[in-house]
This record gives structure tokens, C-alpha cells and sequence, in this order.
């Protein structure tokens, strides 16, 4: 064998020199000039940053029961490269996702490199899918807003979107409160995307969405449900409304509108049943309206509860005349008697006396015409026409609800006040607030005083008769005193003419009629029984009355 | 003595380490019991929804009382 010169072993030695002071050289840049760049590289190897989402706020009702909640649930999704056998998995994902063998191949065979396959999946399902252990899937957790009792109180609670952003309700009206702020972390990762214990972490905390406890009661908003629900089956109505309201503070204690929607399940509702008829729906209250008239004349003084007139079965009011409903005339009636027969004769009568200024007055005094501002979105103020634009009929016909509009809440709202002693009160639905400084509670908003409490007790009285000795005798409870005035009216049409035999259909009324502590109005919308359709009202006024008393462990106040 | 030293140093730098990732194992052991807690109240606000409840009881066959009897204190303070 050749030895080995010392030529070679010098170029040898002059090679590992070189490259030695090379590399060096290299480690000394990356460790001093490209120190900053290596960093960065590194960094957005190892750096995950994070939003922490907040958790949006639970909604309760008056007792604690959650009626709205957000909890993480399971959204599956797939790598399909990483699945051998797409046909396999298609086939054993499909039962358990509730999708086609066909709609899941479609999609693995999309050609995207990652894609979810369900989102938020239900428990037992995203239970079967890991117990499958399929390469390729995986689970991330995304929040899904959980309605516990389905569609009750849909109307009130409204829904959030797919993003979690709410859309109507209180979910519309609070966002800002139920939201809260999302918070931020960064850390540091190793290759299995472990948190490095000792390396960067830096974190802003998410700041959770309040909690918010409702006025309303799930028992009473269910019973007030459930009675809408067999009236407008009875009736084939086209919709309808409940509004329960506690008179002393004006506290929503149930709103039911219909036709109604499930709010987890929004994008199968239909969307005429998103509206909300109870604060929405704009209607001629009809002889409901009469109570209201004539408690600005006796507020006024122009008349009393037996003050007389002689009915004559019309009256003539600025050259129009006015009947009483079915034709009937009464003679010899007294004011008490109008609300009792609900004479719509009487009603001009006691307008006359009155005079168009006051009605006008009171009408805005006891809050018809604008919004109650009570706090849900999309709330309806109704119609009261300026004065100037009355027409010498308009004082009759307003008298008995005719050419004014209101909206079932605004008329639960006056007959609260007329309820409570006099003083109208803002209707609304969050009870309080619950945050990191603890507990914020709504102060009630005492809006005016409509009438004086003699005028108020006098009107109360007078609607205890109605349903012991007249019209509304169909509200009344065994054991309990009730008040209350029923109301049928036209409907008019795009033309301004009244629809031929179509009417809404009404009652309002609250019990027990000395100490009330809570006023209701029911509204059927074109019942198919017509002009009886305020007999299915009072029907479902008495269902819902029974419940409401009952959980609130009212004491009769009736020997039975 | 320097070994001694960069002994200690990985010893304790592996044990951080370690209970870093066990804290991080509890953490989201943590979560999920606070998931299936919440998942939980929300299967008990459904069974106690009213719906619910009343459909259950009709499918025993229970009907409303036709007539509650509410009894006074008055009247028993009376009978006494």
C-alpha cells in the first residue's frame, strides 16, 4: 500500500480548516447579525396565538331555571388524505352523522385538505364517531347556544346566529351584555402542539358575558303557551298573543306570540313566525278600548259609574251614526252597564261628554301611540292620529276602539295601570344583571300617573262586573274575583275598507280584581267562530289565570 | 463540579417540564368535567321544563284537579 505523503494530509488538514473557520463564521452570523432573523423563524415555528373565547352569558327566568345556556359541544372534521379509505369511513360516519353515504363521499373527495364534516354534533353521536376511532377525523369544541325548554318563551329570548351574535329578544337586545370580550394567549409549542412549560406565555383573560335573570315565570309563560296554542287550534286562528303582566312594577311575567318558532332551531323556522305579535302586532283593540274612555270621564269627572243615558241602540256623532253591536238598544243604561253590555252607543256617549281634547289626552296619557320602551327589539308603537286630523266620528269611534291602533302589549300596559291605582308603569323583561361586580337589579320606571286612585278603583269595580254580571262572564274563576273587558274588532285592509267577517279578538282583564297581581291580554287573530271568537279568549284567559294563580300561592278571595 | 452543575440544571429543567405538561393534562381534564357539568344542567333544565313535565304526566294518565281547596288559616286558628 502507498504511504500517505504529507502533500495530502496538508491539503486535507487545509480542507477541515477551511471549512472549520467556515462554519464558524456561519455560527457567529446566526449568533450575532442573523440572531434576530433565526429567532423569528423559530418563533413562528414553536408561537401559537389564541383567542380565548368569553362564555356568553346564561339567561334564567324569575326562579333560576335556565332558559338560555352556551356550552361546547363537538364539531367533527376530516384530513382526507390521512383516510385510507374514504368509502369505509363514509359508510360508518353516515348513520351516526344523520347524512347520506353519498353527501359524506362527495365531500372527503372535495379535494380540500381539511373541512368539518358536522358541527356540534350531540353528545351520544360525537361519543359513537370517537368510539369509531377512524384515522383522519378529529374534534374541536365550538359553543352552541342550548335552549332547554325548545320553543318556550321564543319570542322574549329571540336567538343568536352561527357566529353566536344575537339576532332578536333579549339575545338581540343585550348582545353587548350576553357576549362579554374575548381574551388572548400566547404560548409556545412543542411538535406534539404541548404548551412548553418553560418558555413564553403571555395572556389576556377573557371577560365572561353576564348572566341575566328575567321577570318572566317558565311556569306561567308555558300555561300562557300552552292556552294560545289550543285556542288558535280551536279557533284556526292566523296568530295570536299573550301578554302577562305583574301591574305593581309593570315586571313582563309571560309574552307568547304565535306563530312561534323553535330559537336552536332557527334556520328551520318559517320566517312570519320569527315576528313578534305580543310588542309587534298592530290592531283596533275594539271594546277593550272602552274601559280606557270611560276612565278618563269619570277621571274627568264628567260621569260616573251610574251616571245614565237611554240607549237608543246608536248614537249620532258628527252626522254618522253609530250602532250598538247585533243592533241591540238597552234603554235605561248606566255607565257601569255600557262595560257590561259593551254598548258601543254607550261609549260615544260617555266620549261626548268627554270631549275629543281629553280622549285625545288620556289616550296618550295611559301610552297608546308610542312605544312602551319596554327592553326587546322590534317593539311597535301603534297609532293614535293627531288630533288635527280627527274627524267629529272619530270621538265615538274611538270611544269603542275604532281608528286607533295598539299593540297587545300597549294595552296589558293601561289596563296595569288601571290595575294598580293609576300609575302607568314601563313594561320590562330583565330582572337583573349578574357580572364580576356582582349583582345589578332593574329599577322598576314608574313612566306617570294616568289616573287617581278613586278613578282607578272605581274602573276596577266596574270591569269585577263585567265578568260577574256581564259579557266577560265566560273569565271568571271559581274562588277568585276577576276584572276584565272583552273586545272584538274589525280588521281593515290595504284599501282602508274593513275586511268582510274577519276580526281579532280579544280580552284583557287581571285578578284578583281588588289586589291584582297580574293583568293579562289575549289576542285571537281571525278566529274562524268570528264574533264568538272572545269566548275562546276568555277561555284561554282562564286556563292561563287558574296557573298563574296557583304557582304564585295567591289566596282566593271568593267564597267558592 | 461543572458537571455536577448542567446535572442539576437538566434535572430540574426535565421535572419543570414534566409538571408543565401534567398541568396541562389537568387543565384540560379540568374543561371537560366543566363541559359535561354544564352539559348536565342542561339536561336538567330540560327535564324540568314544563312541557315536558305535563306531557309526562299525561302519559301517566294524570288529568288537572278539577277543584283545588285552598283551607284559611283563619278557619283553623277558629276550629281549635
Amino acid at each position: 500500500m502507498e504511504p500517505v505523503t504529507h502533500r495530502r494530509l496538508r491539503v486535507l488538514f487545509a480542507l477541515f480548516a477551511v471549512a472549520t473557520v467556515v462554519l464558524s463564521l456561519r455560527t457567529a452570523y446566526w449568533q450575532t447579525l442573523g440572531r434576530d432573523q433565526l429567532l423569528a423563524q423559530a418563533t413562528v415555528q414553536i408561537r401559537s396565538d389564541l383567542v380565548l373565547a368569553a362564555n356568553r352569558g346564561v339567561i334564567r327566568d324569575r326562579t333560576g331555571a335556565i332558559l338560555a345556556t352556551t356550552v361546547p359541544l363537538r364539531s367533527l372534521y376530516a384530513i382526507p388524505a390521512r383516510m385510507p379509505d374514504h368509502a369505509a369511513a363514509a359508510t360508518a360516519l353516515a348513520p351516526l352523522l344523520g347524512m347520506t353515504v353519498a353527501d359524506i363521499r362527495e365531500r372527503l373527495d372535495s379535494g380540500a385538505e381539511w373541512l368539518y364534516l358536522r358541527r356540534r354534533l350531540a353528545e351520544p353521536a360525537a361519543d359513537a364517531v370517537a368510539a369509531l376511532a377512524l384515522p383522519g377525523l378529529g374534534f374541536e369544541l365550538e359553543p352552541k347556544r342550548l335552549y332547554p325548554n325548545d320553543a318556550i318563551g321564543a319570542h322574549v329570548l329571540g336567538f343568536v346566529d352561527d357566529e353566536g351574535v344575537g339576532r332578536s329578544g333579549i339575545e338581540g337586545r343585550y348582545d353587548d351584555v350576553l357576549s362579554g370580550r374575548s381574551g388572548s394567549l400566547v404560548v409556545e409549542r412543542d411538535p406534539a402542539n404541548r404548551t412548553l412549560a418553560v418558555g413564553l406565555r403571555s395572556a389576556i383573560p377573557p371577560r365572561d358575558g353576564s348572566d341575566l335573570t328575567l321577570t318572566l315565570d317558565l311556569a306561567v309563560q308555558a300555561a300562557a303557551e300552552r292556552e294560545l296554542a289550543l285556542a288558535l287550534q280551536k279557533e284556526k286562528a292566523t296568530g295570536g298573543s299573550v301578554v302577562v303582566l305583574d301591574p305593581r312594577d309593570g315586571a313582563v311575567i309571560a309574552l307568547a306570540s304565535a306563530p312561534s318558532f323553535d330559537p336552536g332551531h332557527v334556520g328551520a323556522a318559517a320566517s312570519q313566525s320569527l315576528r313578534d305579535h305580543a310588542t309587534g302586532l298592530v290592531y283596533e283593540p275594539g271594546s277593550t278600548m272602552k274601559a280606557i274612555t270611560i276612565a278618563a270621564a269619570i277621571d274627568q269627572h264628567v260621569v260616573t259609574p251610574t251616571t245614565t243615558y237611554n240607549d237608543v241602540g246608536y248614537a249620532v256623532v258628527g252626522g254618522r251614526v253609530l250602532h250598538n253591536a247585533l243592533g241591540k238598544s238597552y234603554g235605561t243604561t248606566t255607565v257601569t252597564q255600557i262595560l257590561e253590555r259593551s254598548a258601543n252607543a254607550g261609549a260615544a256617549f260617555v266620549a261626548g261628554k268627554l270631549g275629543a281634547d281629553q280622549l285625545h289626552r288620556y289616550l296618550e296619557a295611559f301610552g297608546f301611540g308610542a312605544p312602551t320602551g319596554i327592553d326587546l327589539v322590534g317593539e311597535a308603537g301603534g297609532e293614535v292620529r293627531a288630533l288635527a286630523e280627527w274627524y267629529p266620528v272619530d270621538v265615538g269611534t274611538v270611544a269603542f276602539g275604532q281608528g286607533i291602533s295598539v299593540t297587545p302589549l300597549q294595552l296589558a300596559s293601561a289596563y296595569a295601570a288601571i290595575a294598580n291605582g293609576g300609575t302607568l308603569y314601563r313594561p320590562y323583561v330583565v330582572a337583573s344583571r349578574r357580572d364580576a361586580d356582582g349583582e345589578h337589579r332593574t329599577a322598576p320606571v314608574a313612566v306617570r300617573r294616568v289616573i287617581s286612585e278613586d278613578t282607578a278603583a272605581s274602573l276596577r269595580r266596574m270591569l269585577l262586573s263585567t265578568v260577574d254580571n256581564g259579557i266577560a262572564k265566560n273569565a271568571s274563576i271559581t274562588g277568585f274575583s276577576v276584572a276584565g273587558k272583552t273586545g272584538t274588532a274589525e280588521i281593515a285592509g290595504s284599501d282602508g275598507k274593513y275586511i268582510d267577517d274577519q276580526y281579532v279578538s280579544s280580552f284583557a282583564g287581571f285578578a284578583p280584581a281588588e289586589d291584582p297581581r297580574f293583568v293579562a291580554v289575549i289576542v285571537l287573530e281571525r278566529p274562524q267562530s268570528r264574533l264568538l271568537g272572545t269566548l275562546t279568549a276568555m277561555a284561554a284567559f282562564r286556563g292561563m289565570a287558574l296557573d298563574a294563580l296557583r304557582y304564585a300561592r295567591v289566596q282566593p278571595d271568593r267564597a267558592r | 463540579m461543572f458537571f455536577l452543575v448542567a446535572l442539576v440544571y437538566v434535572s430540574a429543567t426535565t421535572t419543570l417540564s414534566a409538571t408543565g405538561y401534567e398541568s396541562q393534562r389537568l387543565e384540560q381534564q379540568r374543561d371537560e368535567l366543566r363541559r359535561q357539568n354544564a352539559l348536565l344542567e342542561v339536561e336538567v333544565a330540560r327535564l324540568d321544563s314544563p312541557t315536558r313535565i305535563v306531557a309526562e304526566a299525561k302519559r301517566l294518565g294524570l288529568v288537572h284537579p278539577a277543584q283545588v281547596t285552598v283551607v284559611s288559616p283563619e278557619s283553623l286558628s277558629i276550629k281549635r
